[in-house]
């Protein structure tokens, strides 16, 4: 092993173009998952940051809040089901805004709701709400006042919240009546009546199942309700399951090239050192020995090569995020570092076979 | 022996190594073949309805930012673009997604709702005929397998409005699902039958073509000048300015021109390490006599072959692929689309192997004689 890391040192120039290769297939997964990752949570901010463990949509609506309606009969009828503790309404208007001293029109998503979840407050006074911070590339700060809607509807900012946004709109939460006046003049066709919602957020009581109270809720409303868990809500909005399906078989791709590359350039330099590796057989090294230090290598190369991938795509992230819906998380800068040493190890292991036929006899003749 | 055969030779023997390059060729082919279908399509499927209808300029509602779910046009706002000078003809254009009930099952749909007769018309109409009156419809025929074919009768989902399909548009669809082409009485109907709350049904657009004598381009223009609140887009702008559509461009040409880096980079290093690999050797054939030409003839036959087993092995992956992908759209890619990549491919490969090529051409026969593994002295 020592002697497959002092090679790494003194001739880093030897795996150069392998690393090369890697360091732009690792750019290309980062890529891949920033963007998969920037609009899945751009998304889906908004039923996920519910506390509530249900989401009942209108069964007509196919769980889309735009399409909607649940009235204050079938409210009622929800909140009388067994095993409910707790319903509050909740509904999106999606319009553009004007910024204070900015030229462009934002994107906003304005949610309308009436209890506080994980990490929104309570809801704000009439005529403010909760910006959430990615709308500060608008040009949005606490304080301004945004004109919402062809009839600018204006409603103060009061403060920031976090991952909170809907189908890639910044997500501007306001209290209903706030929302219901943007609803009625943005789109007079999609107007609801007072204490009619879109969805309705359902909180279980303790030690319940959610599942089997989701069914109790559609019988209780003899259909007129589909209700959802909140993980499920948020895949059946449109097009994210196949989003995610469709990025992770390219990201899953890629990652499998990666490994084609490293197993082409290990079975190379294997093949090359048949001689040496002879020699080393000779003297009382064990298939394993050498076998180690050639997955070392494909190792390290593979984690240096990484390193400079995410370095590029860090430096570069936020030239992307201002043009793209560009996230990179954490989670998602490790899981392909682990992606790719998995694969590294796998493709160097391709070497194995030749490692093990090297016949220690071959070194002297 | 020719070089065609010594390669051919070489390539038997070490088949493990072409292959996994091959391989490797062949996938990176596969993702770009693959990415390039699901932009088309998707594009395709975002604003076809917006390429595939008859007004020359398209006038949303300001704050939508050219989107068109976003977008409604206020009754001042639609008497003032009538009368700007150079406004032919003009009518509303409405668009909502709608639930509707198709062979039985739920499915998401946009409908649009024109006026016969005006600006905003289905242009690619291929079966059947226009919407003459209510209730009646046009749909995607990419959709007709899904209930949505001529002579089938969809309903909403809320309010039980049903909908005959009288015809079909192809390359029409809007926002990746089926779509529908509805009069505008029909629409306002399906709209009020959704939300008996709902106050108006609004244009979401204006459908505009400009008089004899006036551009699309100076048209649009002059109605941003003089109408507050809108903003006019030729067919074309509208199109290329959809929500989202430039960041799925901009996106998917990042990754396919990395794949396509990726492409020359591996069989720039394939090739490279090969020909260090076999230095010696080359010498040797160099200094019993075989020619520079002959020794990269070789060389170029082994990339011409990894290249084309490559790019036979991609599309066939890439084929099989769009038939069983399941990406909630209809993946195709043109024929044109397949060769212009296939050829962009070949050139990278090629551009790939200069370096290999060089150092073959390099080759100093003396060297034969002057290495003590070919028996020369050092």
């Amino acid at each position: 092993m020592k002697l497959a890391v002092r090679e790494l040192v003194r001739k880093p120039g030897r795996f150069a173009v392998a690393g090369t290769a890697l360091v732009v297939l690792t750019m290309l997964m980062l890529f891949l998952g920033g963007l998969l990752d920037g609009l899945y949570l751009g998304s889906t901010g908004v039923l996920r940051s519910q506390s509530a463990e249900l989401l009942v949509f209108s069964s007509d609506a196919r769980s889309s809040l735009v399409r909607s309606r649940i009235s204050p009969e079938v409210r009622a009828e929800v909140a009388a089901t067994p095993g409910v503790a707790a319903v509050s309404g909740l509904g999106v208007a999606l319009v553009g805004g004007t910024v204070p001293g900015e030229q462009d029109v934002a994107d906003i998503a304005v949610v309308g709701y009436e209890e506080p979840t994980d990490g929104i407050p309570a809801p704000p006074p009439s005529g403010e709400g909760w910006a959430d911070r990615s709308l500060e590339r608008s040009g949005v700060e606490p304080g301004d006042v945004l004109g919402l809607g062809p009839a600018r509807v204006p409603v103060r900012v009061a403060g920031w919240v976090e991952d909170a946004n809907y189908l890639q709109q910044g997500g501007l939460w306001v209290e209903p009546g706030t929302w219901r006046e943007v609803l009625a003049s943005a789109r007079p066709d999609s107007t609801l009546a007072e204490g009619t919602f879109q969805a309705l957020a359902v909180t279980v009581d303790p030690g319940a199942d959610p599942e089997a109270v989701a069914s109790a809720i559609d019988d209780a409303t003899g259909g007129a309700t589909g209700t959802l868990t909140r993980q499920a809500a948020v895949l059946s909005l449109p097009g994210i399951k196949e989003q995610n399906s469709t990025f992770a078989s390219i990201i899953g791709v890629t990652a499998f090239v990666a490994g084609l590359v490293i197993a082409l350039f290990f079975s190379l330099l294997t093949l090359e050192r048949t001689g040496m590796y002879a020699v080393l057989k000779a003297i009382g090294a064990s298939t394993r020995q050498i076998f180690t230090g050639v997955v070392v290598q494909a190792v390290a190369v593979a984690v240096i090569s990484f390193v400079f991938g995410a370095v590029v795509v860090h430096l570069v992230s936020p030239v992307l995020v201002s043009a793209l819906p560009f996230q990179l998380l954490p989670s998602r800068t490790a899981t392909t570092l682990v992606l790719l040493v998995i694969t590294a190890v796998i493709g160097s292991a391709v070497s194995l076979r030749r490692v093990v036929r090297i016949d220690p006899a071959s070194a002297i003749g | 022996m020719r070089p065609v055969l010594l390669a051919f030779t070489e390539i038997r023997r070490a088949k493990l190594r072409f292959g996994l390059l091959a391989g490797a060729v062949g996938l990176l082919v596969f993702l770009i073949l693959f990415q390039q279908a699901v932009l088309g399509s998707l594009i395709t499927s975002f604003v076809g309805a917006i390429r595939e209808q008859s007004a020359e300029v398209l006038v949303f509602g300001a704050e939508a930012r050219t989107n068109i779910a976003g977008s409604i046009v206020l009754p001042d706002q639609q008497r003032a673009v009538a009368a700007v000078d150079g406004v032919g003809a003009l009518a509303p254009l409405g668009e909502g997604t709608f639930t509707l009930v198709a062979a039985g099952e739920d499915t998401d749909a946009s409908i649009f709702g024109f006026q016969p007769g005006g600006p905003g018309e289905p242009t690619n109409v291929v079966e059947g005929r226009l919407p003459g009156g209510p209730g009646e419809a046009v749909a995607s025929a990419e959709d007709r397998d899904a209930g949505f074919g001529i002579g089938e009768t969809v309903t909403t989902a809320a309010g039980g409005v049903p909908l005959t399909i009288v015809g079909l548009t192809e390359r029409s669809r809007y926002s990746a699902a089926p779509t529908l082409w509805v009069t505008f009485a029909t629409y306002e109907d399906l709209r009020r039958a959704v939300n008996p709350d709902a106050s108006a049904v609004l244009p979401s657009l204006l459908a505009v073509d400009p008089a004899p004598g006036t551009t699309p381009e100076a048209l649009a223009a002059a109605i941003e000048a003089r109408v507050d609140g809108v903003e006019a887009r030729t067919r074309s702008q509208a199109a290329a300015q959809a929500r989202g559509v430039a960041q799925v461009n901009q996106s998917f040409m990042v990754i396919i021109w990395l794949v396509r880096l990726v492409v020359l980079l591996v069989i720039g290093f394939f090739f490279v390490i090969l020909t260090v690999q076999k230095q010696p050797s080359l010498t040797l054939l160099r200094a019993v006599g075989a020619p520079t030409g002959y020794l990269v003839g070789a060389l170029g036959a082994q990339i011409a072959v990894v290249l084309g087993l490559g790019l036979i092995l991609g599309v066939l992956v890439t084929a099989g692929a769009l038939a069983g992908a399941s990406a909630g759209l209809p993946l195709t890619i043109s024929p044109g689309e397949v060769a212009f990549n296939a050829a962009l491919v070949m050139v990278l490969g090629l551009a790939g192997s200069i370096v290999a090529v060089l150092r073959v051409a390099r080759i100093d026969p003396v060297d034969a004689v002057q290495r003590p593994s070919l028996g020369g002295l050092a």
